[in-house]
């Protein structure tokens, strides 16, 4: 049974496995040779300039204790979203093993032999390039195979940030509570490593001389193709990120492209698609998703730069986390200020919002509300003390978040935990949390029996979706606003959970779900639901840098 | 002719000498044997005069011109030196061993193929059998016959050789012994050979120059050394292989 439910998932997923792992090792690979290069010509200025070795081997050192988190997201305020400043992150943790195996592997080198080449006439270029690197080969590989071992597991984060690979399963399982899909993506990451160590150790072998008692048999043949395997491995993969095994669409030649960004959870990719689809289905442009990225900064800055064209965005999120504005928390006069905000300062346009509006809702059990009879956030303010709250981390630091609310109400938890969007009702439910931030549309409330509070004090902002859309693109594809228009007011908050619900708990995909309902409104024609789910999304959740 | 004048060395800013104050002189078509127990600064000696190591003080000349006024990697190439143990490349076959030199002489592959093959039979080394083995996939006395190939493959004028057969058995020490004297004869080299085995002194020397503790005790040919030892610890020194020799001598009676 269950291997049975694995392998159809496998199948259903093919186009997405193949594009997937396409990239990954794109990512690794490209990483790694730059790695390389870069790096044995550090390790040989390691072994031979003393005064720099210390300094140079600290410095990487360094580099590696840094959190891969952290360190994509630094990297992305230089090169911005998608694949450089994911390569930069995974060159930066290559470079030690290989810069360190480089400098140990010419401190082994037999001092005979470095004698004998000194007496028999060899200058310091050719006593390195003809017998200390040769000599060094198998401590070098050793480190270039950690090195790429270890850029295939950090690859996966990479999906955090925009760039693919296979850690776009893995995250998008964790934000739609889809376990299947992180044992996906965690599996075959883990059979590419396996397959990258198997090439690297093939290639050593290839370079190892042939012993007289070889010489004649099968194994010398054999060596070229292992010492070409790694990068056959990686010619794969480029390959494989290029040949689009989806189901194609035929249709008119595209005259532009429409690049369409989304944050990471589940309401976002179906709003993602909702806009996809639609401007698939009534333009002639091309559309790229480039779904799931890691949190409100990362969206805005990809549209500012133009790396995204649009994005749904919450009027609430815009007025206070982007534009830095408070005070207000009329829906209207919110909507009003960021609409005016965004086309002064960021030279982007809200449209007409979708129509729900998906504010925080402080959010109980609904069996604790019964028992204790609570109905208003400032119901809690007696038992807060001994009350556990479960909350997304950029709830935690937002004003309109925790700090927020424990002025407004003067409530104060007994611990607060950091949990992604995902984890956080089903931490409620399993009674891990008692209180959590909830979405207003989150399908989950009423699945797992739980109650939001009234917000009595008027104390969260709206947060009435809408897509977000540089005024470049409006200009440059005018016909992208009609596109969009017939979204307008189409949600209500039933049933955006609703969409959510489909999403969350039957485990369908957003792609999925859009279409069929865009096709029950009579929105887009001739379409059969599903054509599109191998492009439903580009990466998911980390939950760490989350929110509308 | 190599010279060397009051040529010293110290690796301790003078303190103590590894070699002091020795002068020498190896006309050519000369083997001269630098005879000690270890530690007596003979391999020394000859490693300063490729300049693998630098003398602290003194002159060491060949065919008239200074060494340190020389480019140390051109000198290296222009005289063959041998390697105590095993200093072939473990990571080149046989024949890309004795083409080093060339290699870095920049001979053309074919010439230099052609000569590879040419120094293997020299050796006494069948280049068919031999010439794609690598180091390990030989015996230490091929091993060591790869070492003389590779060290006479530019054809030079000069051969330091550095207890090149101290780690071999009885039998191929020699074997290879024997061969060198053919050599000799055959090419008229030069040669500055370096021993701790009297026996082996003997055998090749025309001249034999006896250190002890980094000094000069006697230098001569192997008969005045016997007849007229100048030294004490000269005569201690041959004493014992006569001794020997007349136990065996006993013991075969």
């Amino acid at each position: 049974m269950m291997i049975a439910a694995e392998a159809g998932l496998v199948v259903q997923r093919l186009p997405d496995l193949w594009r997937l792992t396409g990239e990954h090792l794109y990512l690794a690979g490209t990483a790694t040779i730059i790695a390389v290069i870069v790096g044995i010509p550090l390790g040989v200025i390691c072994h031979r300039v003393r005064s720099l070795r210390a300094a140079l081997l600290a410095a990487l050192g360094t580099l590696q204790v840094i959190p891969s988190l952290a360190m994509l997201a630094f990297l992305l305020g230089v090169f911005g979203i998608g694949v450089p400043p994911a390569i930069a992150a995974l060159m930066l943790y290559a470079f030690l093993p290989i810069v360190r195996n480089t400098f140990t592997g010419l401190e082994q080198v037999a001092p005979e032999a470095i004698e004998a080449a000194r007496g028999v006439g060899m200058t310091p270029a050719q006593r390195l390039v003809m017998v200390e690197l040769p000599l060094a080969v198998p401590v070098i590989v050793a480190g270039i195979r950690t090195a790429a071992v270890i850029s295939v597991g950090i690859a996966t984060l990479s999906a955090f940030i925009g760039a693919g690979g296979l850690g776009e399963f893995i995250f998008r399982g964790l934000s739609m509570d889809n376990i299947p899909l992180i044992q996906l993506g965690a599996a075959a990451a883990a059979i590419l490593a396996l397959l990258v160590n198997f090439t690297i150790g093939a290639a050593e072998w290839g370079l190892r001389p042939t012993r007289q008692s070889d010489r004649g048999t099968w194994k010398p043949k054999l060596k070229p193709v292992a010492l070409a395997s790694p990068a056959l491995l990686i010619a794969l993969g480029v390959a494989m990120s290029l040949v689009d095994l989806a189901p194609s669409v035929p249709r008119a030649p595209a005259t532009g492209t429409i690049r369409v960004g989304s944050k990471e959870f589940t309401e976002q990719y179906i709003l993602g698609e909702l806009m996809a689809q639609m401007i698939e289905d009534r333009t002639d442009l091309r559309v790229k998703r480039t779904f799931g990225l890691g949190g409100t900064m990362i969206c805005h800055g990809a549209l500012v730069r133009g790396e995204i064209d649009l994005y749904p965005e919450y009027s609430g999120t815009g007025y206070q986390a982007v534009l830095k504005l408070k005070g207000s928390t009329d829906p209207n006069e919110v909507l009003r200020l960021v609409k005016e905000g965004y086309r002064k300062q960021h030279q982007v346009d809200w449209l007409e919002p979708f129509g729900f509006n998906n504010t925080y809702a402080i959010t109980v059990r609904a069996d604790d509300a019964e028992k204790n009879n609570w109905r208003r956030v400032s119901d809690l303010a007696f038992s807060a003390s001994r009350l556990r709250a479960g909350f997304t981390s950029e709830f935690q630091e937002r004003e309109d978040g925790y700090p927020g609310l424990q002025k407004a109400y003067g409530l104060s938890f007994a611990e607060a935990r950091d949990l992604s969007p995902a984890l956080m009702y089903r931490a409620a439910a399993r009674k891990e949390v008692d209180v959590i931030c909830a979405f207003a549309t989150d399908g989950r409330i009423a699945a797992y029996r739980l109650r939001p509070l009234l917000d009595d004090r008027k104390f969260f902002p709206p947060y009435h979706a809408a897509p977000v859309i540089r005024q470049e693109t409006l200009r440059k594809h005018p016909k992208v606003r009609d596109a969009l228009a017939p979204l307008a007011g189409l949600l209500d908050d039933a049933a955006m959970q609703r969409l959510n619900h489909e999403v969350d708990e039957k485990k369908r995909s957003p792609a999925e779900v859009a279409a069929e309902f865009l096709n029950a409104k009579g929105l887009i024609g001739g379409r059969t639901t599903g054509t599109r789910t191998v492009k439903e999304g580009r990466s998911g959740s980390s939950g760490k840098i989350d929110g509308r | 002719m190599i010279r060397l004048e009051q040529v010293s060395k110290s690796y301790d800013m003078g303190l103590t000498f590894a070699v002091r104050n020795l002068s020498l002189e190896v006309p050519n078509g000369e083997t001269l044997v630098l005879l000690g127990s270890s530690g007596c600064g003979k391999t020394t000696t000859l490693k300063m005069i490729n300049r693998l190591i630098e003398p602290t003080s003194g002159r060491i000349e060949i065919d008239g011109t200074n060494v340190l006024e020389r480019d140390p990697v051109h000198l290296r190439r222009s005289v063959g030196y041998v390697f105590q143990g095993i200093g072939l490349f473990p990571h080149m076959t046989v024949r890309q061993n004795a083409e080093i030199v060339l290699r870095l002489l920049d001979w053309p592959a074919a010439r230099r193929r052609e000569r590879s093959m040419e120094l293997l039979k020299i050796v006494g080394l069948d280049p068919g059998t031999y010439a794609d083995r690598y180091p390990d996939e030989l015996s230490g006395g091929e091993q060591q016959r790869v070492g003389v190939a590779r060290a006479l493959a530019a054809n030079p004028e000069y051969l330091l050789m550095d207890e090149p057969f101290g780690a071999l058995d009885a039998v191929t020490r020699d074997a290879l012994q024997q061969q060198l004297l053919a050599l000799k004869q055959e090419l008229g080299k030069t040669i500055v050979f370096v021993t701790h085995d009297i026996f082996e002194a003997l055998i090749l020397a025309d001249r034999i120059a006896v250190l002890h503790e980094g000094r000069l005790e006697q230098v001569g040919t192997k008969e005045d050394l016997l007849a007229r030892p100048a030294s004490p610890f000269v005569r201690e020194l041959f004493a014992k292989p006569a001794e020997q020799l007349a136990a065996y001598g006993d013991l075969k009676a």
